[in-house]
């Protein structure tokens, strides 16, 4: 049996038979509080138990390769720990921020859907610079990266937002007590759009060719902490000779886009237009593409917009 | 092509094509800011035309003056095109324009949609051959009126061609800087449960009727701004009796926009040109 191999101590090795662990791949997944439960031993010791193991299924996997270690997994508990605590980019929009539960969150895909000038571009431009509000104020303290497909941004709109922004941690300050002020870097509002890392792009080849490349740019980059695609199938609505090849393309964008988020801890915003779909005897609203963008696994919301318009009205 | 050649510094300011008034200027915030597709939608008689060729010359404008010192070019598919308003306008900007203006304007008449489709990739020389900075399209709707008939199935196709044929104009505007505008006709609104608001105002109105720019859904999302025009008739009570007239007042209002908040102005049609009105 592979545990009676650990170089751990004979009682602990009892205990750990005894309880039911006898392979490395059980102890792989578990955390250390839980173990220490299970063999009524103090946690530092449950911790020295799983190191060794981990170490020692480490250099199996490089002897063996059939090794049956469940990497990255982690336990539920874990994941909502860490999802309470993590610091979301507001929408400035206190609304919004609330049905979002706090801002959109890092790890995700957030899609955002709207008929043609509801707001989806200030959105988009509104986390652009959000995700940049330093931590002292509650933010990220990141950069941004935003994907033009439509030609919709419009610097001179960036910037009165940076200049809202502004105004806001000015206004946040002035609200503390004089001992507790944040230092007084004062950004300015062009420093915000040096952040902002911009593409723009006039076709599909352009988009996918730009998707595949944002792993290594962000690696170089890793202060990025929002991807924005605005609009993401724009480019994907025209006839196309091989429909599969586009729903091909678009799953696998989006597959992309999910493994980025996951791998960079970055938030990842489409923009997405909307069309009428005939159903059931009327015309209703849906996301465009959207059924062939649905992300099978993984966390994201759908926020349609035109529900938003009917609440903020 | 290397996607890092895709990313691009963020420039200070757009460059932005003047209307060649102070008022219409300013509600654009400068004019019509160049790569992105600004739609204007109006009725027939409103001053969708003079506009279009207002811009026409404006394009050859001096940049201090805020033009694009270059040419222009104006696909039209209504036919036939205002010559001679044209020429009559362009009298008007001699002393900024020394040469024959009209020698630097491009007309090229558009049959069917498939036409516009066949020209678009040809404009890449002709444009850079050229040195235009502005293409006009007056108006998208007449090409599409009669070409699709009403089955779900040709609505598709004509949405298909609604995306390539903007893809491939918001390319070239971005390519070359160009701005494009294009003019759209509108439709009556029948029933008021199931209208779609789009932008800023949930209910367009002209001459005492409901109205919406035609093409539907699939063309809104194909623009960046859109404008529209209308047109009010106010009664003028003269003095001393019962004797009235009727002014027409027409107006222009943003319906969206990326940069432009809701707002709207008064404006004339006259001999030198459309031009705004304060209030």
């Amino acid at each position: 049996m592979e545990v009676s191999s650990l170089p751990i101590s004979a009682s602990q090795r009892g205990k750990l038979i005894s309880a039911g662990y006898t392979s490395l791949s059980s102890l792989s997944s578990i955390s250390p509080s839980h173990l220490a439960q299970d063999l009524k031993i103090s946690e530092n010791e449950a911790l020295e138990i799983l190191k060794v193991a981990s170490r020692r299924s480490g250099l199996d996997r490089i002897d063996n390769g059939a090794c049956a270690i469940v990497n990255g997994a982690q336990t539920a508990w874990d994941m909502l720990h860490e999802e309470e605590s993590s610091v979301r980019i507001t929408t400035s929009c206190s609304d919004l921020d609330d049905i979002l539960g706090g801002g959109i969150n890092c790890k995700e895909v957030t899609e955002v859907g709207g008929v043609p000038g509801i707001g989806k571009t200030q959105l988009g431009i509104q986390l652009a610079i959000n995700v940049q509000i330093p931590a002292d104020y509650g933010g990220l303290e990141g950069k941004a990266v935003y994907i033009d497909t439509e030609g919709s941004f419009m610097v001179e709109r960036a910037l009165q937002i940076a200049e809202a922004c502004v105004e806001d941690m000015q206004e946040y300050n002035s609200f503390l007590r004089k001992d507790v002020r944040a230092c007084q870097i004062r950004k300015e509002p062009k420093d915000f759009l040096d952040n902002i890392f911009y593409f723009r792009i006039c076709s599909y080849t352009e988009q996918i060719a730009v998707v595949n490349y944002l792993e290594k740019f962000i690696s170089e980059h890793k202060d990025v902490k929002v991807v924005v695609i605005d609009s993401i199938t724009f480019h994907f609505r025209q006839d196309f000779e091989d429909m599969a090849l586009r729903t091909r393309l678009l799953g696998g964008m989006a597959l992309k886009l999910m493994k980025l988020a996951k791998k960079f801890n970055l938030a990842v915003v489409l923009l997405n237009q909307v069309t009428t779909k005939y159903s059931q005897g009327s015309f209703q609203l849906t996301l465009a593409l959207g059924n062939l963008l649905q992300l099978r696994s993984g966390m994201m919301f759908f926020i349609c917009l035109y529900l938003l318009w009917l609440f903020l009205k | 092509m290397k996607p890092e050649d895709l990313l691009h510094p963020l420039p200070t300011e757009t460059p932005k094509l003047t209307l060649n008034c102070p008022l219409l200027d300013r509600l654009l915030r400068g004019g019509i800011p160049c790569g992105t597709i600004t739609e204007i939608a109006a009725e027939s008689g409103i001053g969708k035309t003079q506009i279009s060729l207002q811009l026409l010359l404006a394009a050859q404008l001096p940049t201090s003056c805020g033009g694009l010192s270059a040419s222009s070019l104006c696909l039209h598919s209504e036919f036939p095109f205002p010559f001679r308003r044209l020429h009559q306008l362009s009298l008007f900007y001699q002393s900024h324009i020394p040469n024959n203006a009209l020698d630097r304007i491009f007309i090229q008449p558009l049959h069917s949609p498939d036409h516009l489709l066949d020209l678009l990739p040809r404009l890449d020389s002709i444009v850079s051959q050229l040195n235009i900075r502005l293409i006009v399209i007056d108006s998208i709707a007449a090409l599409f009126r009669s070409e699709f008939d009403n089955t779900p199935l040709e609505l598709k196709r004509r949405s298909s061609m609604f995306f390539k044929i903007a893809s491939k104009l918001k390319s070239q505007a971005q390519k070359f800087g160009l701005a494009v505008v294009v003019t759209n006709q509108v439709m009556d609104v029948i029933e008021s449960s199931g209208n779609l608001r789009i932008g800023n105002s949930g209910v367009l109105c002209s001459s005492g009727r409901r109205v919406c720019p035609a093409l539907g859904l699939s063309w809104a999302n194909c623009v960046n701004i859109r404008l529209f025009l209308w047109r009010e008739e106010e009664r003028v009570d003269e003095e001393g009796g019962d004797i009235r007239s009727m002014l027409t007042k027409r107006f222009i209002r943003v319906v969206f926009a990326p940069h432009l908040p809701d707002c709207s102005c008064e404006f004339v049609i006259k001999r030198e040109g459309v031009f705004g009105v304060d209030r």
